[in-house]
């Protein structure tokens, strides 16, 4: 029975310890609130980007505002970097709950404490892996960064729900700032334990023998101030202050590759605006891709076909055909957009050439190999929208090899690997 | 041990608020399901290990490490009790704002260093930039100091 006691000492005393005056129930509901928010953003986004790379056959997507992809996705990227000072806040104002005693109080308890457990440490890698993947930094995880990242955002999403539901009358509780005393640390009943130390009633060890004990003694002599003393306030506005400052700083200094207003203090985007052939950036280059041959092929054609309609057109042919101009961004599912001005014929106009119903979707072939993004799918919407081009030009020169050259789709409001590069071939289905 | 507790238990429930509970627990033991069964049919079971030593690293990267090295930085800090509270508040919230701009910034820094598929990924000067930006922290905090002493009441300075 030692051991039990022996542990339920360092857990009393480690809740003591960690009274601070940020450490409370009021912190918690205000920075959970915050953090609930960021992660509704980067589920409903994220579902959303989802849904336009691999939809069921009934979906029907807007086609405007031109922008709609560019805006959900940046807020995607740019709210998930707003969750790493917000969780770590969050964590830190209810890190003495790690230490409550005993640590298993019931089947319920225990359920909660798991669910708990797998919330955070699914939130922490959701993103984590998110944040490495706009690095593209892949080496580091053991599975593929797509399918982890859409089955935990459900996990955390769930756990979420859950979390809030057993919380409720706590938020209730401390929703409104005039009902939450600066006088109420969550944790002063629960580590007022001097009178409850089993171990020194049952053996008389005091409580500062041992290492333990008396590093945490150490501690006890200069505790943080508590309410009413005024330096706890202080030392709250200071916590709430840094939260703050922490999430501003990181969100203005990486906003920029999303959002242009924000590109004069792009320090710490992984992609920078204007950077890269034609002053656009780039994400899978034609030698990546494998098409440095066949894309500069002289037998480059394009084929157009609707059942057994089928027709061909060279380069020459395409430019021949009337061109349209569209000013519209590549935006990328890693967040960073970049708008540009595309010049080529309309896709409606090249599949109409061949017939096709005003209802049709349009199946995309790129000379890319060993690409999931290699054949896509279009739906009408964005088949028959004025905008979608098979772009030929961009800000006025022949596409760089590396931007789809010869002719790459663009359409508005798609996610970046959905405006294929290098065509080789457009199916009506 | 309803003691214990570290909810106030007297906060009131009301109908109202069960049946949203049960509402928020219905959707979310849902979507639980849903990403159960997402991740059991889209990932490969030969990465299941590897997703496992993520979620764990996650708690222990965080709870064993970040959280232990915080707390030990707090009670240590406490210690420094001839200088003045809210300077003390002030290096702190610094100290917070470098630690984690830092955590975000230094792996990019590092992939930077082994590498991108193109130049267009991670094209900025990412190791001048954070100095840049712990520069303006430190900047920040030496006038945040300046105006809380400034603005100290005459008799504390006297007896500090």
């Amino acid at each position: 029975m030692h051991l039990m006691w022996r542990m339920q000492r360092v857990l009393h005393q480690f809740r003591h310890a960690l009274i601070t005056p940020s450490r409370n129930a009021r912190t918690a509901v205000v920075l959970g609130r915050l953090l609930a928010s960021a992660f509704v953003i980067c589920f409903a986004t994220g579902i959303y980007s989802h849904l336009l790379q691999d939809p069921a056959p009934w979906m029907v997507f807007p086609n405007r505002p031109i922008w709609l992809y560019q805006v959900t996705q940046g807020l995607h990227i740019t709210a998930g970097i707003a969750c790493f000072p917000l969780i770590f806040a969050k964590l830190y104002a209810v890190f003495p709950e790690l230490f409550q005693t005993p640590p298993v109080r019931s089947l319920a308890h225990l359920v909660e404490r798991a669910s708990i457990a797998l919330f955070v440490a699914a939130s922490l890698v959701q993103i984590t892996i998110g944040l490495l993947n706009t690095y593209q930094f892949y080496s580091l995880f053991p599975f593929s960064f797509r399918h982890v990242h859409y089955a935990l955002s459900f996990v955390v999403i769930g756990s979420l729900a859950i979390h809030i539901a057993v919380k409720l009358p706590i938020i209730a509780r401390y929703w409104r700032k005039r009902d939450a005393p600066d006088s109420a640390p969550a944790t002063d009943r629960a580590s007022e334990f001097a009178d409850r130390d089993e171990l020194r009633r049952r053996t008389g060890i005091p409580q500062n023998a041992g290492i333990t004990g008396r590093i945490f003694e150490w501690i006890d002599t200069k505790p943080a101030p508590r309410p009413p003393d005024p330096r706890a306030a202080v030392s709250r506005r200071g916590f709430f202050a840094a939260v703050t400052i922490a999430t501003g700083t990181l969100v203005t200094l990486t906003a920029g590759q999303s959002f242009r207003i924000l590109d004069g203090v792009n320090l710490f985007g992984p992609r920078k605006n204007d950077v890269g052939p034609q002053s656009l950036p780039v994400n899978r280059t034609a030698k990546a891709a494998g098409v440095e041959e066949s894309a500069t092929s002289p037998d480059w054609m394009l084929t157009v076909s609707n059942g057994s309609v089928t027709r061909t057109f060279d380069y020459a042919e395409l430019a021949a055909l009337p061109q349209h101009e569209a000013w519209l961004p590549i935006a990328c599912v890693e967040g960073w957009s970049q708008y540009a001005s595309w010049r080529g014929p309309r896709l409606r106009d090249l599949v109409d050439m061949v017939g096709a119903p005003e209802l049709a979707s349009v199946r995309i072939t790129s000379l890319q190999q060993h690409s999931i993004y290699g054949v896509t799918e279009m739906q009408p919407g964005f088949v028959r929208d004025e905008l979608t081009l098979v772009a030929l030009q961009v800000n006025g020169e022949t596409l760089d090899l590396d931007h789809g050259y010869p002719a790459r789709i663009i359409a508005p409001a798609r996610p970046g690997v959905l405006q294929t590069k290098w065509l080789t071939r457009l199916e009506v289905i | 041990m309803a003691a214990e507790r570290v909810e106030p238990e007297e906060v009131a429930v009301s109908d109202d608020m069960n049946l949203w509970r049960g509402a928020l627990i219905v959707s979310g033991v849902l979507l639980l399901a849903i990403g159960g069964l997402t991740f059991l049919s889209e990932v490969k079971p030969a990465t299941y290990l590897g997703v496992g030593a993520w979620l764990a690293g996650a708690i222990i990267v965080h709870d064993g490490i970040g959280a232990m090295a915080v707390f030990a930085a707090t009670v240590v800090i406490r210690r420094f009790d001839r200088v003045p509270f809210a300077v003390l508040a002030i290096v702190q919230a610094a100290a917070v704002v470098t630690v984690i701009v830092t955590v975000v910034v230094l792996p990019e820094i590092v992939k930077q260093a082994i590498g991108s598929a193109n130049p267009t990924i991670l094209p900025l000067d990412y190791v001048g930039n954070l100095v840049l930006v712990y520069v303006g922290i430190a900047v920040a905090t030496v006038v945040a100091i300046a105006v809380a002493l400034v603005r100290r009441p005459s008799s504390s300075r006297r007896t500090n």
